[in-house]
């Protein structure tokens, strides 16, 4: 034995006797992981407890006294503008559902398998609708299709077409709905198209079906899992949803669960808030029923399909003399659902009127934006708005890699759990969310510090979209390989050491891509903020929501296009900066 | 450099055990490898020693330093001061090569000074001087690998684990990279565990070798004593080829005596077998001997056979013949001219018999 490396260069491991120092070392680890967990329950699982609280006792909990009581749920279920609201609530989101499903499913196999002519651009145009925030494709829908709008009175004055659906109606509503939750169906459709093996269809070609018959009776059978999947995915999504029907039900007075419980929190006395915090726990449990039987059927592929820019290697389907027809059909079911909203919206914004019986031409204005940039409150609340999703963005990221290296790569005994609360938030509908952290707020925080601040508000935010994040940041740091933060490990680091040196550092790109979708998604979050919100805390969402739900007219457009415009900058910085195409 | 002592060691998920009391010694400066189908715990024993995987039980110390004792003692990984050749190697793609290797010296608190000239040295010692700068993703497969060995070998450890680290490299390289590997190791004597399930590597690089099966010991021994004298037919079977006769020995009788079915004479066997009745019959291709001409008189165990086919493997000749109701594989480094019988000597000492299994 020549001993060609001269040992001692570095300390030799710890003497037997040194065992005390080490067990306070494990401990301190261990202690560390609990702090994190209990902090992440208490914050992510707590609010609800608090909402819980709300409904069964008699008096708001921010007053003294009171006492145990199901009243507020007998009220609740006596009420029968309650229950007209749970059957309008049932009727939009099957509407909505079918019709998205079917969308979305064609769409899939349409744009992806076979030969139609510019299906990339179609693509495009097909799902933009869920990158943009929602509200300002609604009021674009309001200023070009509804019976007033600019579209429908344009038909009407010059051919003889009308357009067919009352916006103001469930119907119309669905319509609307269709336009963001179709594209949902198809990104999560398009990623099970892509993933079957061509192979399968070319059996069926061999054994004699011909290239379209070969693509139904085999790929669109195998697509049955995707299709429950966003069928139930969008029922729960559609059937919580507050703003759409806020805006559009408002008119002819249709009442939806979501703004049944809207409208009793903002127009109803504090006496009534136990009623709503009863509705609340109603909502909360169907919708989390609903998604409980997805994850079951399907498993738990994420809420929120993060789906990056893939390129297909498939033989396409030849659809031969149907091409062109089709390529047409789908062209202008895009331009009603799509193009006309968007080109309406920022029409609208430019002009002082938008109307047929006059020249947008002859009406161009700056008007509307400056309306709203000598707005205050306006103003504030894209100020607030960026501040919470820069910050918040930042801080919900570094929380997100953090409680997922606890949950995923410690060997901390409640680690299942942690995960388990992580995937929790996505259950919650939004409105279900504010006034969970309102309560909550009230329960823990007597002074109201939090509950009137930006961090408040900023910390629902994080939670809703912590779900979000998760969905995009899990897969890349599941492809870190778990040998190099144990290489780490023997090398001499300890835990925290070798998670910051090695694996943290390594997802920094994936922290990079959940920063850009929590950014985009606490920009133009709104439906918690209902409940926080206060006169120095405005933020964009919500007032775009109180904007559109009360009044139209070219600064809701103006106010609707800057919100667009932040957020299409970010996502393409985002590309820019990450090479790759984001989708929330 | 300290040995390695491992006692009573127990694993099990659920109902399923992996381990079973494994008891292990591997001398200072020894290269022990553990051979083994997959499943059979090799990799848990080593992730028990680098204190990766908790056992249920046991007692692992390095020299006179205990790092695991019943639960009672559990030095954590980072205190053990192992040095681990990962199977995927786990180089780290965000680091230069000069900062992978540096990263347990840093660790360790070591000068920057006395960092790269270290650095500089164990590089060295893998042939990847001057490399320094390279990020892994610069480098061939045989050059990550000599990196995650030099990582391993900085600080320096008292033990170094390798887990498989030749299975994602290529035949041709990794022929090379166990005969460069084994000079290495003896050169520092640094006591290794060396996992594998591939019986050429074991062979080749081991000092000795403890053949594993479902969490149990087979056999501990030099490459020489696990090839020629396997404790078991399980041994003689996963390490080279084996052919096996069933056969018996007559209550009462000789037990170097083993009456094969379809063989007038019993077949002579040195050692004897184990004990009466059932009884395997091991014995390797190429230690049977074949006489074109016929065997001379007075040859022990000479039977006549039918040839059923024949094929040329570039540096050997393969027979399959059958004797009795078995087939039998037959190695020869020289073309045979052979009707369609040919005449054997199965020699007594080539011959290995066990007790029938159940």
């Amino acid at each position: 034995m020549t001993a060609a490396v001269p040992a001692g260069v570095g300390p030799r491991g710890p003497a037997p006797g040194r065992a005390g120092l080490l067990s306070r070392r494990l401990a301190s680890t261990t202690a560390g992981h609990y702090v994190i967990w209990a902090v992440a329950l208490l914050v992510l699982v707590g609010p609800v407890l608090a909402v819980a609280a709300a409904a069964l006792w008699s008096t708001p909990l921010y007053e003294s006294g009171g006492h145990l009581t199901l009243d507020n749920f007998r009220d609740l279920l006596g009420d029968p503008t309650w229950w007209r609201a749970v059957g309008n609530s049932f009727v939009f989101a099957t509407i909505s559902t079918l019709s998205s499903v079917t969308l979305g499913v064609v769409a899939a196999v349409l744009l992806t398998r076979t030969n139609l002519p510019f299906r990339r651009l179609l693509t495009g145009v097909f799902v933009l609708p869920v990158l943009l925030p929602g509200l300002v494709l609604v009021v674009g829908w309001m200023a070009t299709w509804a019976p007033s709008g600019y579209v429908t009175s344009w038909l009407e004055l010059n051919t003889v077409l009308t357009f067919p659906i009352d916006l103001y109606s469930l119907g119309g509503m669905a319509l609307v709905a269709t336009s963001v939750a179709a594209p949902t169906v198809f990104l999560l459709c398009r990623t099970t198209v892509l993933s079957i093996d061509s192979s399968l269809e070319d059996a069926a070609r061999s054994a004699g079906a011909g290239p379209v018959r070969a693509l139904l009776s085999v790929t669109v059978p195998l697509l049955r899992p995707a299709i429950t999947n966003s069928t139930l995915l969008v029922f729960a999504v559609v059937f919580e949803v507050l703003g759409l029907p806020l805006i559009l039900g408002f008119s002819k007075n249709i009442t939806l669960v979501s703004t049944y419980l809207y409208d009793h929190w903002i127009n109803g006395t504090s006496a009534e808030q136990g009623v709503v915090a009863a509705g609340a726990l109603f909502l909360l449990a169907f919708v989390s029923a609903l998604l409980v039987v997805r994850n079951r059927v399907v498993g738990d592929t994420g809420r929120f399909a993060t789906v990056m820019g893939k390129s297909s290697a498939k033989r396409l389907v030849d659809l031969g003399p149907w091409r062109w027809p089709l390529a047409a059909l789908a062209a202008g079911v895009l331009v009603v659902l799509v193009v006309v909203p968007l080109v309406g919206v920022v029409a609208s914004s430019l002009t002082s009127i938008f109307s047929p019986l006059i020249s947008p031409w002859s009406v161009l204005t700056s008007d509307n934006f400056e309306a709203v940039l000598d707005n205050p409150v306006w103003m504030d609340s894209v100020v607030n708005s960026l501040l919470i999703a820069t910050v918040g963005g930042l801080v919900a990221t570094v929380v997100i890699a953090l409680l997922s290296l606890v949950a995923h790569r410690s060997e901390f005994r409640m680690r299942g759990s942690l995960q388990q609360a992580m995937l929790w938030p996505r259950m919650m509908p939004g409105l279900v969310c504010g006034m969970a952290f309102f309560w909550a707020f009230v329960l823990l925080d007597p002074t109201d510090t939090l509950r009137g601040s930006l961090w408040g508000l900023g910390l629902a935010f994080a939670v809703r979209s912590l779900a979000v994040g998760y969905s995009a940041f899990y897969p890349a740091l599941a492809a870190i390989g778990r040998d190099l933060d144990l290489a780490a490990r023997v090398s001499g680091a300890g835990w925290w050491r070798s998670m910051i040196s090695i694996s943290l550092r390594l997802s920094i790109p994936a922290m990079a891509t959940c920063f850009v979708l929590l950014f985009v998604s606490m920009l133009n979050d709104s439906d918690p903020a209902v409940f926080l919100v206060t006169d120095e805390t405005p933020v964009m969402g919500l007032t775009m929501l109180q904007l559109a739900a009360t009044s139209t007219g070219g600064a809701v457009a103006a106010f609707g296009v800057i919100q667009m415009l932040l957020t299409v900058a970010v996502l393409a910085l985002g590309r820019l900066f990450l090479g790759k195409r984001i989708h929330a | 450099m300290p040995d390695l002592t491992i006692t009573g060691l127990a694993k099990s998920f659920g109902d399923n055990a992996v381990l079973h009391d494994l008891d292990l010694r591997a001398e200072d400066g020894e290269l022990f490898t553990l051979l083994g189908p997959s499943g059979c715990g090799k990799s848990t024993t080593l992730w028990s020693i680098a204190g990766l995987h908790p056992p249920d039980r046991g007692r692992i110390a390095f020299g006179d330093r205990v790092v695991f004792d019943d639960r009672r003692v559990d030095v954590p990984p980072e205190k053990r001061n192992c040095g681990v050749v990962f199977q995927s190697y786990a180089v780290w793609p965000h680091l230069t090569v000069h900062d992978n290797v540096g990263y347990p010296l840093k660790l360790r608190k070591v000068s920057r000074r006395e960092r790269s000239e270290r650095v500089a040295e164990v590089l060295e010692l893998v042939e990847l001087g001057g490399l320094e700068g390279r990020y892994p993703h610069e480098l061939s497969g045989g050059q990550q690998q000599r990196v995650a060995l030099a990582r391993a070998l900085a600080h320096p450890p008292d033990l170094l684990l390798l887990d498989e680290p030749f299975s994602n490299l290529d035949a041709k390289l990794r022929e090379r990279a166990r005969d460069w590997l084994r000079i290495l190791q003896q050169r520092i004597g640094v006591t290794t565990v060396f996992v594998t399930h591939d019986q050429d590597e074991a062979l080749s690089m081991s000092d000795r070798i403890m053949v594993m099966d479902r969490g149990r010991v087979r056999q501990v021994g030099t490459p020489e004593e696990i090839y020629h004298q396997p404790a078991d037919e399980f041994v003689a079977d996963f390490i080279g080829t084996v052919n096996v006769l069933d056969g018996h020995v007559a209550p009462g009788a000789d037990r170097s005596r083993v009456r094969v079915e379809g063989l007038g004479e019993p077949l002579l066997v040195s050692p004897p077998a184990p004990a009466e009745g059932a009884a395997r019959l091991a014995i390797r291709p190429e230690r049977i001997v074949v006489h074109p001409s016929g065997a001379p008189a007075a040859t022990p165990n000479v039977v006549t056979v039918k040839v059923r086919s024949t094929a040329f493997l570039g540096d050997h000749y393969r027979y399959v013949v059958v004797l009795g109701d078995h087939e039998l594989v037959v190695r020869t480094l020289t073309r045979i001219d052979h009707g369609t019988e040919l005449t054997l000597e199965l020699p007594p000492d080539a011959i290995r018999a066990y007790a029938a299994r159940g």
